[in-house]
């Protein structure tokens, strides 16, 4: 047994310097400027609207490196890393630490224009459904549906959109409001929208970066939509959007551009059409970034800056018992 | 490459010609058949590039479950085996927990290399086909939080085994194989990770390996179990065994690492009584 015991102890220590061989090291630090680099190096090779938005990135990379040093607080590096992404202007980017999580704030970009307790106190009745994700009732002397859907959390499914679209099929229209909706599940955004198509219908399309140039990206695939195989909708569709409408919203509200029956009516939604990645830095914080392009039909990816509505309509905060926007979306239904 | 192929094709034929073609029936009549059960701890990490340069460590329970036909002159092997556990990396007061999930499928076959075996010292040579599969969830990593690479090698394989006769007269079996990867081979993310059928509305199934890349000679990999094996009264055997692994991937995109030492004991169940 000692010849084994020996024999065992060596291959051990053999076996583990050939894996330290085999292995790239791995590289653990909290020093600042390591930290930026590989940041700085990770947006360069992956982000996917460096052009769009006419980013100089290595000029960002010359004013940030400045502001570290050896032995900063981790606030202080968390604050230039922070600022650094928020140069890219896009809310799917963000540096997530244990203590802070930086952001852009594209809803800052324009007035607010949503209250909830203004529709609520004006508009809903005190018992209006909710189905799922979605808060709804008649208005408009029952004439039109209203729903309420702030968030694509996954939830839509057959039974509570099948109920909707049931309780307000005769209606002469149905506003479907998405102000302030941040976005979520994509798939929401299909099981939605296939409710009120009648045909199979490209919506837009989409491109991958497939290298470490800013310009390096697949072919344009197209996102496509077919009918649903049971209740749908055919009168007209007003859907309301704001600066906070994002992500999986602005997919939403882009979608809507390729369906004849739906009309956009608000204010720009806040962009967010590119898919963000994740990831981790040498010191352990994590971070995320677009790493794709959303395409209109005409293949420009230029509603990343907001996709605009068909019809403008701002928020008048000195009438605090009326929404304007839902209002001119009655307008356009009745 | 073509090297590596041909260095694979000359160690199974160099053994396989070695057995006289007359004797090999009979051979292969008696040759005991087992099936092996095994249980075992593993120690892991790995360090994934394309998401983290963080290395992640951590301890995993093994089990795998084989069909075994083997004696002195030959023997054929496969089967699977399958760990799971969490990985840790906790770095700069900033703790992220990836829990993977492995499933590894193998066959192998070894052949005696008549002119260095001694009846106290067997040596055999021979491949190994193993397809290793990790499915791995971290949260912290947003959209990137799930992981899944195939990871197929042809390995060119040497195994040493030294004999003991115990007190019921039986050989007690001290083994060495070492698995050299000839072909690697890796089945895994595009450039940028993530893929984006979802946001093109197409099926589940085609989103899971989105943007998937198969990859031929590209990689390193290298194994080896030390095993000492135990023959039992009604012909059954018990063994333990250390086993090492590690790999590498290859190409042009940013490289996953993983390396294993597992702790094993098998049961191996005659089921042929030679």
């Amino acid at each position: 047994m000692k010849i084994f015991k020996i024999t065992l102890l060596a291959i051990i220590f053999l076996l583990t310097s050939c894996e330290e061989v085999i292995w790239d090291k791995g590289i653990e630090t909290s020093n600042p400027k390591d930290n930026l680099d590989y940041l700085w190096k990770e947006c360069n090779e992956k982000y996917s609207y460096f052009e769009l938005k006419n980013i100089d990135w290595d000029a960002i990379k010359a004013e940030y490196s400045a502001k570290v040093y050896d032995g900063m607080t981790e606030d202080s590096l968390f604050t230039v890393l922070g600022e650094m992404l928020t140069e890219l202007k896009d809310d799917h980017t963000n540096l997530i630490s244990n203590f802070n999580i930086s952001r852009f704030g594209t809803h800052h970009l324009g007035q607010d224009n949503f209250d909830w307790r203004i529709i609520v106190d004006n508009y809903l009745p005190r018992d209006f459904y909710i189905s799922g994700p979605f808060s709804h009732s008649f208005i408009a002397n029952n004439e039109i549906g209203y729903v309420r859907f702030p968030s694509f959390t996954g939830e839509i499914d057959k039974k509570n959109i099948d109920f909707i679209l049931e309780k307000y099929k005769n209606t002469k229209g149905l506003i479907i409001d998405l102000r302030e909706n941040g976005g979520g599940q994509v798939t929401d955004i299909f099981k939605l929208l296939s409710r009120f198509v009648e045909h199979e219908t490209l919506l837009y399309y989409s491109r991958i970066k497939n290298g470490p140039s800013h310009n390096d990206f697949s072919e344009a695939s197209p996102a496509y939509v077919e009918p649903y195989d049971g209740i749908r909708y055919k009168n007209k569709v007003a859907v309301l959007i704001d600066r906070g409408t994002y992500s999986a919203g602005s997919f939403t509200a882009l979608a809507t551009k390729a369906l004849s029956n739906v009309v956009l009516i608000g204010d720009t939604t806040g962009g967010g059409l590119g898919l963000p990645n994740g990831g981790q830095l040498p010191n352990g914080w994590t971070y995320r970034f677009s790493i794709t392009q959303a395409l209109t039909l005409d293949k420009s990816p230029e509603y990343e800056n907001g996709v605009p509505p068909d019809i403008r309509v701002a928020f008048d905060w000195n009438n605090l018992k009326t929404d304007e926007i839902i209002e001119r979306a009655l307008l356009e239904l009745q | 490459m073509k090297k590596n192929i041909v260095i694979v094709m000359l160690l199974v034929s160099f053994g396989a010609i070695s057995q006289s073609k007359a004797s090999k029936k009979e051979l292969k009549k008696n040759r005991p058949t087992y099936i092996d059960i095994a249980i075992g701890k593993e120690y892991s990490r790995f360090v994934d590039f394309a998401t983290s340069p963080l290395i992640y460590s951590g301890a995993q329970n093994y089990i795998s479950i084989s069909y075994n036909k083997y004696d002195k002159k030959k023997e054929k092997e496969y089967g699977f085996s399958y760990s799971f556990g969490d990985y840790i990396s906790d770095f700069n007061e900033h703790e992220s927990i990836s829990t993977v999930k492995t499933l590894s499928l193998y066959y192998s076959q070894l052949y005696q290399l008549n002119k260095f075996s001694t009846k106290k010292l067997n040596i055999k040579i021979g491949g190994l086909f193993d397809a290793t599969g990790n499915f791995r969830i971290n949260e912290s990593l947003e959209n990137n939080g799930v992981g899944l690479e195939i990871i197929p090698t042809l390995f060119g394989s040497i195994k040493a085994s030294k004999y003991f006769i115990s007190r019921h007269g039986k050989d007690k079996e001290l083994s060495f194989r070492l698995n050299i990867g000839l072909i690697n081979s890796t089945f895994r993310n595009g450039y940028v990770y993530s893929g984006q059928s979802f946001l093109l509305n197409k099926p589940i199934l085609e989103s899971v390996f989105d943007d998937y890349q198969f990859k031929v000679f590209s990689g390193f990999r290298m194994s080896s179990a030390l095993s000492y094996t135990m023959p039992l009264k009604n012909k059954n055997k018990i063994q333990f065994s250390y086993l090492w692994g590690a790999y590498k991937t290859g190409g042009n995109f940013d490289t996953f690492e993983m390396a294993n030492h597992s702790i094993k004991f098998t049961l191996s169940f005659n089921l042929n009584n030679h």
